[in-house]
């Protein structure tokens, strides 16, 4: 299948003003998506993941690479850019309260997009009131304001907004962090339902892996930068092969006592500062298994099938020290057992 | 992997019969917290709250947000938010029961008895002072130690919570600082008295996962090997799953359910765990069960009612009828209901 979206070589360097350091925000990253996909970008802060989701808005310039979306160059300043690509690619941001302005109703902040595609004011009317209906929300908050809904009723406006326009990207940048863990669930399963419903392809941006393990069909793992590994999200889950995945996925506290990825690898210090990388490996600094060559040059990415690549040069040896594990899968069927006892007769 | 979680507390530790013939760390009878309102009767934010936390003890305390956990974070130091104020209850540190202290006292208390690890520690550091400075205060002004010597406590500290490069870190400002680094700090001036209990507020909710799993095995050997106890606050249950002994989720101002770690998680008895539990499973079919629809604002349980029965999928006459009290099912294992899971 021919790609929705193809991201080649991505570079993003920001000058620091007064100074002739650039902070590296996006290293030369590559990646597919195929329509009505899902893939998780997950990484910790300042790994690049938002700029990352910028840059295939337009929001933010790139300086390197090229990012084409059923063929058209997405990287072109907004002037040049066709018109038919309006509305095709939409973002849904972190912090639902701080995306809507606080003085306009729910109802013009959901037909806003609409404005730039030129749709008459009725059916910018009729859309927005369909709008909030796939989302879950009574028509009735069309006339509300942002600060009498809850958080999460926020955040699906926010949804509603994105994808009146019929996107075939949506790019949503942290949507559930800000959120209860009820409320968190209730949003993954409606975008689960409307990709369903739309064939819409998600770039889910998160720090929340085990929400990223149940959304994603394919991850995507990213430090200072770079990818350093990405695949099928079951596999990488289970079987992470670049030494940073192994310790992130290790973090991962998931409420189950006796369910932790066991793991050897352990990653110490914190991610270094973005400006002037050193030359190599960038994880070499907090990785056991870095050796000499490792500093040498950039560890290029290596197939291992079925879409699994990797960039470090050491990784059958991280192979060798890490069991597969299926931590997440294990948590999934034992919440299943644990939950199912003493469960109300359906009504 | 059953057997992997090697970096587990043992749940020896927890329980709820005291481990020694003295008192308990921490013991809070009838806690209420209320804010006055405009008009109308006071909202209550935390009401009739129990806990009693054994010395060596993490205890972990759950709940979405407006639950009431930084209230009682807060008021357990006696510094309940603006404008809320402890309207009932008593509070025993170590014994001593901290409502009859006057100002001076309590003053003397926090910060060398008592102890608070906040979130967000770049905007809780002073600017304008070195962080080698913040810590030694600490001691200068609790303990009275000289300066000299108060240097080398805040150095030491330094190196217990894993700052590298610790004697250059002395002369560090806040801004020159990562966050992992500066919840280090916080946590270092938090602990630098050995105090005999610690309150954390959501202290590790703004790091990235690696750095979170590295501050909480710190935190937890600080706890044990200083012989003092915790109260760990947050909205991420995944973490007292791995990281505390004993476990209770609040809801609205009220501990539902209450037990140890592993009866916790794997014979829960309140509806709202399970449902909470459901959540983090993304499981639909679960939570479809264990969930009712969001109840329009407004629609308010009539006074005397379980605050949980609007949401309750097993909800029946007796619970809008009768408030239901915190009753012990099992061995330490406490639920607020009258028609728990798994009778």
């Amino acid at each position: 299948m021919t790609p929705l979206l193809e991201v080649r070589q991505l570079t993003k360097r920001f000058p620091i003003a007064g100074s002739r350091s650039v902070v590296q925000a996006v290293n030369g990253i590559s990646f597919t998506l195929a329509p009505g996909e899902t893939l998780g970008l997950v990484g910790e802060s300042g790994s690049g993941k938002t700029t990352v989701g910028r840059c295939i808005l337009g929001l933010t310039d790139i300086s390197d690479g090229s990012i084409a979306f059923n063929g058209a160059d997405l990287s072109l300043t907004r002037r040049q850019k066709p018109a038919s690509l309006r509305g095709q690619v939409q973002i849904v941001f972190q912090e639902p309260a701080d995306a809507l302005d606080p003085r306009m109703r729910i109802g013009a902040a959901v037909e806003e997009p609409l404005l730039a595609l030129g749709t008459p004011r009725d059916e910018r009317r009729a859309r927005a009131a369909e709008a909030v209906g796939f989302v879950g929300l009574d028509h009735r908050v069309l006339r509300l304001y942002p600060a009498e809904l809850s958080a999460g009723q926020q955040q699906r406006v926010g949804i509603a907004r994105a994808m009146i326009t019929r996107p075939k990207l949506l790019v949503l940048d942290e949507p559930t962090s800000a959120l209860d863990p009820t409320a968190r669930a209730d949003i993954i399963e409606l975008l689960v339902r409307l990709q369903k419903q739309f064939g819409t392809a998600y770039l889910f941006i998160s720090h929340d892996l085990s929400t990223v393990r149940f959304i994603s069909h394919r991850v995507a793992v990213m430090y200072l930068g770079m990818i350093v590994e990405q695949g099928d999200a079951a596999a990488v889950f289970a079987q992470p092969r670049h030494p940073y995945s192994v310790g992130l996925l290790s973090s991962v506290l998931l409420p189950n006592p006796h369910l932790r990825r066991a793991s050897s690898i352990s990653l110490s210090g914190e991610i270094p500062s973005p400006i002037n990388l050193p030359s190599g490996c960038y994880l070499a600094s907090r990785c056991p298994f870095a050796a000499d060559a490792c500093r040498a040059r950039v560890p290029p990415a290596e197939e291992l099938g079925g879409g699994h690549l990797v960039h470090c040069i050491r990784h059958e040896d991280v192979a060798q020290t890490e069991r597969t594990a299926d931590t997440f899968d294990r948590f999934q069927e034992e919440a299943e057992r644990i939950l199912s006892v003493g469960a109300p007769a359906p009504a | 992997m059953l057997n992997s979680a090697a970096t587990d507390v043992s749940a020896a530790n927890g329980g709820t019969e005291a481990t020694a013939a003295g008192p308990p760390m921490l013991a809070v009878r009838g806690l209420t917290v209320e804010f006055a309102a405009m008009a109308g009767a006071a909202v209550t934010a935390v009401r009739d709250f129990d806990l009693t936390i054994q010395p060596g003890e993490i205890f972990g305390l759950v709940g979405e947000s407006g639950a009431g956990k930084t209230t009682l974070a807060r008021a357990l130091l006696r510094l309940p938010p603006e404008p809320g104020r402890i309207a009932a209850g008593e509070i025993r540190l170590a014994g001593r029961n901290l409502m009859e202290l006057n100002e001076t006292e309590m003053q003397r208390l926090r910060g060398r008895d008592l102890s608070m690890i906040v979130p967000n520690p770049r905007a809780e550091l002073n600017p304008l002072l070195t962080v080698g400075e913040q810590i030694a205060t600490m001691t200068r002004v609790h303990l009275r130690v000289p300066s000299r010597e108060a240097r080398r406590m805040a150095l030491d500290m330094l190196r217990a919570v894993q700052i590298p490069d610790p004697e250059r870190r002395m002369g560090a400002f806040p801004h020159e600082m990562s966050g992992g680094m500066a919840q280090r700090i916080v946590i270092a001036i938090a602990l630098i008295c050995s105090p005999k209990f610690i309150v954390s507020d959501d202290a590790t909710s703004g790091l990235d996962v690696t750095v979170q799993a590295q501050i909480l095995e710190l935190l937890r050997r600080l706890v044990l090997d200083r012989g003092s106890a915790m109260l760990f606050i947050t909205r991420d249950i995944g973490i007292t799953a791995h990281f505390c002994d004993r476990v209770a989720v609040m809801y609205d101002g009220e501990v539902m359910e209450l037990a140890a770690r592993e009866d916790f998680f794997f014979r829960p008895r309140h509806p709202y765990t399970v449902m909470l539990m459901a959540a983090f499973s993304h499981n639909q079919r679960l939570r479809r069960m264990w969930s009712r629809p969001e109840a329009l604002p407004g629609a308010a349980e009539p006074a005397g009612a379980c605050r949980y029965v609007a949401r309750c999928p097993l909800a029946q006459d007796r619970c809008r009828a009768e408030h239901p009290a915190l009753r012990e099912l099992a061995l330490g294992h406490f639920a607020r209901c009258h028609f728990p899971v798994r009778p």
